[in-house]
């Protein structure tokens, strides 16, 4: 039983008022003195033209105050994330909350708990599991196809997703052309252009190297994508400590001047294009410099800086709900649950990498994917909050019912008992003699045989044939 | 029959509202009450058990039509003369000496009562006397023990030796539940019968009185 995306958040506030226009005052500070270093020409001339200060000889460029703000004017406040199917679709915007998967992983931990490469078939089971699991909004897609030769991959992962699941679909690219043939596809089965514009099923993510930095790649796919007026996210990642300041705080100006850096961007190219204000703040395990997702001051950091969003009315793909333990275990579970229920609480907007990651985002689980599931559920469960009315407050049920009574058979009872409650799938919540009974099962390995049951028997609406045929003939490179 | 399909879904979705007015119509109609109660209420509870253990509906649901069901007993079991009534069988049921806990023990009473057994209920903080004393004035099938705590589950024993000691042990079947009660345990003291829940204890109520 799901919980739909889209209620509304936002009961935690890590940071106040006053503290949200410090951190922006000492980021408008940082990218007009430091500035950023962009290392693409192009994007250079756009935004010296615009009214930055540009030196030519270091790539670097200084953003004005006015730039800033006029960019985050022109960036919409809200974003249709489309489904192919209408009950999918996301509209991001204040402190509406959607949780669903990341990428990009190289690794798969598979039902027979063999961790070995992806490939291109893992692209589509990963879809099809998601289709069916009810708290997983959104497919960012998971994982890299190993197999197939680099020109080859945008469609192929694009593609394999669109067959597996009507839910969004956003994806890192590789390469410009692979963005035009994905854009492409997507329009052929949207109905047109200015369709898939309209209802835009697809979007796209370009990164930017934090600290402060555009490189030359990802820029120009940046550029391709913004142009293209397809939604984007631009997620720089900063590791508090290593990449990005050691105090939490540091790491916010940073994430919010490489965020800002990524609309100012975007919106010169094309103003009113849909971009995402990106997060990935996260820290190292500073005793060693290992690279960490699972930290809770990833939760606290993407909740704060989902607030520094809201505070510019920008829609926000932030990150939380993932694991630095190599099999869905005890770890994962609070690593997981903790990050998830903090950035959600907080009301973030399109919180990705919250589902099937494990192992600091180098791998994906399937029954990973379905404890997930789970765990989403109880977060969107506890961001719905508490519904205070007359007929909850139950005065006059319990003035009937009286002391030594009991509640269980009461209409009031039937009347709220399938909406106050979250039903879990994974969770064993019987006496120890029935599980025992049953095989006594851990939580992984009930998650496994819900996995494997979803992908022997659950369908997804299938792209129509007769558009299949026609990108056959027109994109030999995908594999249908 | 309509009226008999009716009658069974009143049952099926808890209509407690409506379910006396329906017996009656039933009755004034010519249906018969040993009828009514066998192909509608009894098989509409059997139907209620299968969608629980499914998972489609939940016990507050299954609390309702029991308790619908028992509307409609209330009015038939006057009009059936004492010896035709067929019963699943006899349940005594009671919470042991010392302890008050009874929401578990309720539960387990609704269940049987639902599956068409007839269930005397002698509440909570029961003393092995009055255990016994019941056993033999109404020679129930079925004698149910429930304790929440761990420090009144040993009256489930001393309850069991009193059976024994009044020459009625074999003469009912015993079974016990609650929190703090093993399956160990009920063998320890030389119980029939360990029910992990109220659906486990219908099962295993069923089965005993097959035999």
């Amino acid at each position: 039983m799901g919980i739909t995306g889209g209620i509304t958040g936002g009961s935690y506030r890590p940071l106040d008022r006053d503290q949200i226009e410090q951190i922006h005052a000492a980021t408008l500070h940082v990218l007009e003195n430091t500035g950023v270093e962009m290392n693409n020409p192009e994007a250079l001339d756009i935004l010296e033209s615009a009214g930055a200060r540009v030196d030519r000889e270091t790539n670097r460029v200084y953003l004005p105050k006015q730039l800033v703000e006029k960019s985050i004017g022109s960036a919409p406040s809200e974003v249709l994330l489309a489904g192919r199917e209408e009950k999918n679709d996301l509209l991001l915007s204040g402190r509406r909350v959607h949780l669903g998967t990341g990428g990009t992983a190289l690794n798969v931990l598979d039902l027979d708990n063999v961790r070995r490469p992806s490939t291109l078939d893992d692209c589509r089971n990963t879809a099809r599991l998601v289709d069916a699991l009810d708290n997983i909004h959104f497919f960012v897609l998971p994982v890299y196809p190993n197999e197939l030769p680099k020109e080859e991959v945008d469609v192929n992962r694009f593609y394999s997703a669109i067959q597996n699941t009507t839910k969004h679909i956003m994806g890192g690219v590789y390469t410009v052309e692979g963005i035009r043939r994905v854009i492409r596809i997507a329009e052929k089965i949207a109905g047109g252009p200015e369709k898939l514009r309209k209802r835009p099923f697809i979007s796209m993510i370009t990164c930017i190297m934090s600290p402060l930095k555009f490189d030359a790649t990802y820029t120009e796919l940046m550029l391709e994508v913004a142009r293209q007026g397809i939604p984007l996210a631009t997620p720089p990642c900063p590791l508090a400590g290593a990449t990005g300041p050691v105090t939490l705080a540091g790491t916010l100006v940073q994430q919010n001047a490489e965020a800002l850096a990524g609309i100012v961007l975007t919106q010169q190219v094309n103003p009113g294009t849909p971009v995402l204000y990106s997060a990935v703040p996260t820290t190292v395990d500073i005793r060693s410099m290992d690279f960490l997702f699972g930290c809770v001051e990833l939760g606290l950091m993407n909740a704060a800086i989902s607030q520094v969003a809201q505070y510019y009315n920008l829609p926000i793909y932030s990150t939380s709900g993932v694991s630095d333990s190599k099999v869905p275990d005890v770890q994962s579970g609070y690593e997981k649950a903790t990050t998830a229920m903090l950035c959600a609480l907080a009301g973030s907007n399109y919180v990705h990498d919250c589902a099937g990651l494990i192992e600091r985002g180098m791998t994906v689980s399937y029954a990973q994917y379905v404890i997930d599931n789970e765990i989403n559920g109880m977060v969107m469960r506890a961001v719905r909050g508490i519904e205070i009315n007359t007929d909850t407050l139950a005065v006059e049920i319990i003035n009937r019912v009286g002391p030594g009574g009991n509640y269980m058979a009461e209409d009031h009872t039937l009347k709220y008992m399938r909406s106050e409650f979250f039903f879990p799938q994974v969770a064993d919540r019987q006496s120890y003699h029935r599980w025992k009974e049953q095989g006594a099962r851990d939580g992984w390995q009930r998650a496994t045989e819900l996995a494997k049951k979803i992908l022997a028997t659950h369908k997804p609406v299938p792209v129509p044939e007769e558009i299949e045929r026609e990108l056959a003939v027109e994109f030999p490179e995908l594999r249908i | 029959m309509a009226l008999l399909s009716e009658l069974k879904e009143m049952v099926i979705y808890g209509n407690m509202a409506g379910i006396e007015e329906k017996t009656k119509e039933c009755l004034k109609q010519g249906l018969q009450p040993s009828q009514l109660i066998s192909e509608a209420l009894i098989p509409a509870m059997d139907t209620v058990g299968e969608k629980y253990k499914n998972g489609e509906i939940f016990v507050p649901e299954m609390l309702v039509a029991a308790k619908s069901m028992q509307l409609s007993m209330g009015i038939l079991k006057p009009l059936i003369a004492a010896g035709d009534l067929k019963t699943a069988g006899t349940v005594l049921i009671g919470t042991v000496q010392g302890d008050l806990h009874d929401i578990g023990k309720n539960l387990v009473a609704m269940m049987l009562e639902g599956a068409g057994f007839q269930v005397v209920d002698l509440g909570t903080d029961v003393a092995p006397e009055v255990f016994v004393d019941k056993v033999r004035e109404i020679n129930p099938d079925i004698l149910g023990m429930s304790a929440l705590l761990t420090t009144t589950v040993p009256q489930m024993g001393v309850v069991v030796e009193a059976l024994k000691k009044a020459g009625l042990r074999e003469n009912v079947k015993v079974v016990v539940g609650g929190a703090a009660v093993t399956p160990e345990y009920a063998i320890q003291i030389g119980a029939d019968g360990y029910c992990p829940d109220a659906t486990g204890a219908v099962d295993w109520a069923r089965q005993v009185v097959q035999k």
